[in-house]
């Protein structure tokens, strides 16, 4: 590249092509506000909240990525990672505002399912992580800890609605000496299964409709194709293994949140 | 045994948010007696069986449970001993012997057919396809299939609300036979929630009538 004085008071080629990327994308995200408003939704602030908040926060990550990536002592990566963990407690928070003590449950659920699962794989040496600490702990501990903020809040926000639309059968079970546990046992189940369906989807159809983005990346970098695929199984095992631990943690502690100590439903019938 | 009262509600209130429900409510259940509760729509009656059996907490006044404040009892236990059978009557998922067995299946117990049967029998629910989905039964069908799950837990006090809003009269005659019968046998207390004059008058022994607070101020 030549030097160009007048370069200097022009935003460079590449920016302009970028923004112009960007706003393309902004046209989608109108379209998917007017969808949603248009179905009543009512998701459309979020989505604008969300666009705006995660922009600046993946820029200021692919900013120092580079550090994290090169980050080689364990305490330090397990400090990142127990700091997305918080980050994703605080997000579900955020997205069921309605509902009490939300990140009392999930962030314990969060930080034991993701770090105890990704502590085995490194003790064990399940990936080859010597290699690049960071490159390898950071994003996959992130995908766990992704995966288990889903679960989680998909758990309580079903465990909530469930004992607001469903208030006589949950009576009905405490009536007859159920305990908190035992009368929202069914609802627990069923939204771990139907939280962990798009995975198993994706687990299911895996290289053939679903190209993880970790896979194509590491074949991309180099990586022999065969031991690429492998860990792909490995991390898709360890995201269900997560995701469920964390799952069963926050459906545990939540029920102190919808019960007293008598074993009264606290949760108030819906709004009108 | 002197015939201690197995209930009894002592100045019971209620109040939602403010809003006043019940006042001074109190009663006195005994062994083998069964006590009305009426009154118009909305007066509280529903709170009040959720008091008795610890699923409320009331604002003020206190239950005893055989001679023991409910607040003492360990709640599953209370609730075992002290059975309510809500308005809306629920089937949980699954058939209907899986409904029937719900309760003693919460409390580590099992039973025969034999006994489901014979309890079956006695709501005139009889026979059944045990392996039917519950969901699939008509409304009364429903109610008695929550009495009869209730019975077999062998409550002490059993509450009923409105146990017998959708059955025909002699479905409802036949369910309160059972009951009475119950009574003696297992030394049974019933309070039991009807808007039915009729059934207040044939099946209680007393009736205590509740008023409706928010139109009185
Ligand atoms: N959890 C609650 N929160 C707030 N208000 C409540 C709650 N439960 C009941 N109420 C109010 O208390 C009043 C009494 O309700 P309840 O269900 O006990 O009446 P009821 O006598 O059983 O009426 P019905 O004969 O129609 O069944 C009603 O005004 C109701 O709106
Ligand atoms: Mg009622």
């Amino acid at each position: 590249m030549q030097l160009d004085l007048f370069a200097l008071f022009q935003i460079p080629e590449q920016y302009t092509v970028m923004l112009q990327r960007y706003a393309a994308a902004m046209i989608l995200l109108a379209v998917l506000i007017i969808v949603t408003k248009w179905q009543g939704i009512g998701i459309g602030h979020k989505l604008i909240v969300g666009t705006i908040r995660g922009t600046i926060q993946i820029i200021l990550m692919a900013l120092i990525l580079v550090y994290i990536f090169a980050l080689s002592d364990l305490i330090v990566i397990f400090g990142v990672l127990t700091f997305m963990g918080v980050f994703a407690g605080h997000t579900t928070r955020s997205n069921l505002e309605r509902i009490p003590g939300v990140m009392r449950a999930t962030l314990p659920g969060i930080l034991v399912g993701a770090l105890s699962v990704m502590a085995v794989v490194v003790v064990l040496e399940i990936i080859d992580w010597r290699s690049g600490p960071g490159e390898f702990i950071i994003p996959m501990g992130g995908m766990l800890i992704g995966n288990c903020m889903g679960l989680t809040s998909l758990v309580i926000d079903r465990m909530w609605s469930n004992a607001q639309k469903q208030r006589p059968l949950l009576e009905t079970a405490l009536a007859l000496g159920a305990t908190p546990k035992q009368a929202t046992e069914l609802t627990i189940r069923e939204s771990i299964r139907s939280g962990l369906l798009p995975n198993l989807n994706r687990y299911a159809s895996l290289g053939i409709v679903s190209i993880p983005g970790l896979m194509s990346g590491m074949i991309i970098g180099g990586v022999n194709p065969l031991e690429a695929a492998i860990y792909q199984v490995i991390i898709f095992i360890m995201i269900f293994l997560s995701a469920m631990i964390a799952a069963l943690i926050t459906s545990r502690l939540f029920l102190r949140e919808m019960f007293n100590e008598r074993a009264q439903l606290t949760v108030p019938p819906p709004e009108p | 045994m002197p015939d201690a009262p197995i209930l009894e509600l002592e100045k019971v209130s209620m109040a939602f948010e403010g809003k006043q429900v019940l006042r001074n409510v109190s009663l006195i259940l005994h062994h083998n007696e069964t006590y009305g509760i009426t009154g118009p729509s909305g007066c509280g009656k529903s709170t009040l069986l959720r008091i008795v059996n610890d699923l409320l907490s009331p604002t003020s006044g206190s239950v005893r449970f055989q001679e023991k404040d409910v607040r003492e009892w360990n709640p599953q236990e209370l609730r075992r001993r002290v059975v309510m059978v809500p308005q809306e009557a629920k089937m949980f998922p699954g058939t209907v012997r899986a409904n029937l067995v719900w309760g003693l299946k919460v409390h580590g117990m099992t039973t025969e057919d034999e006994q489901l049967k014979a309890i079956l029998r006695e709501v005139q629910l009889w026979p059944i396809d045990l392996d039917g989905n519950a969901e699939n039964l008509s409304g009364g069908q429903k109610q008695r299939v929550a009495i009869a799950r209730a019975l077999l837990l062998k409550p002490n006090v059993l509450l009923l609300d409105e146990p017998t809003s959708a059955l025909d009269t002699d479905s409802a005659l036949a369910v309160e036979k059972t009951i009475n019968s119950l009574l003696s046998d297992h030394q049974m207390g019933v309070l039991i929630v009807t808007h039915n004059k009729e059934q207040a008058e044939r099946f209680t022994s007393r009736v205590l009538e509740l008023e409706n607070l928010s139109e009185a101020s």
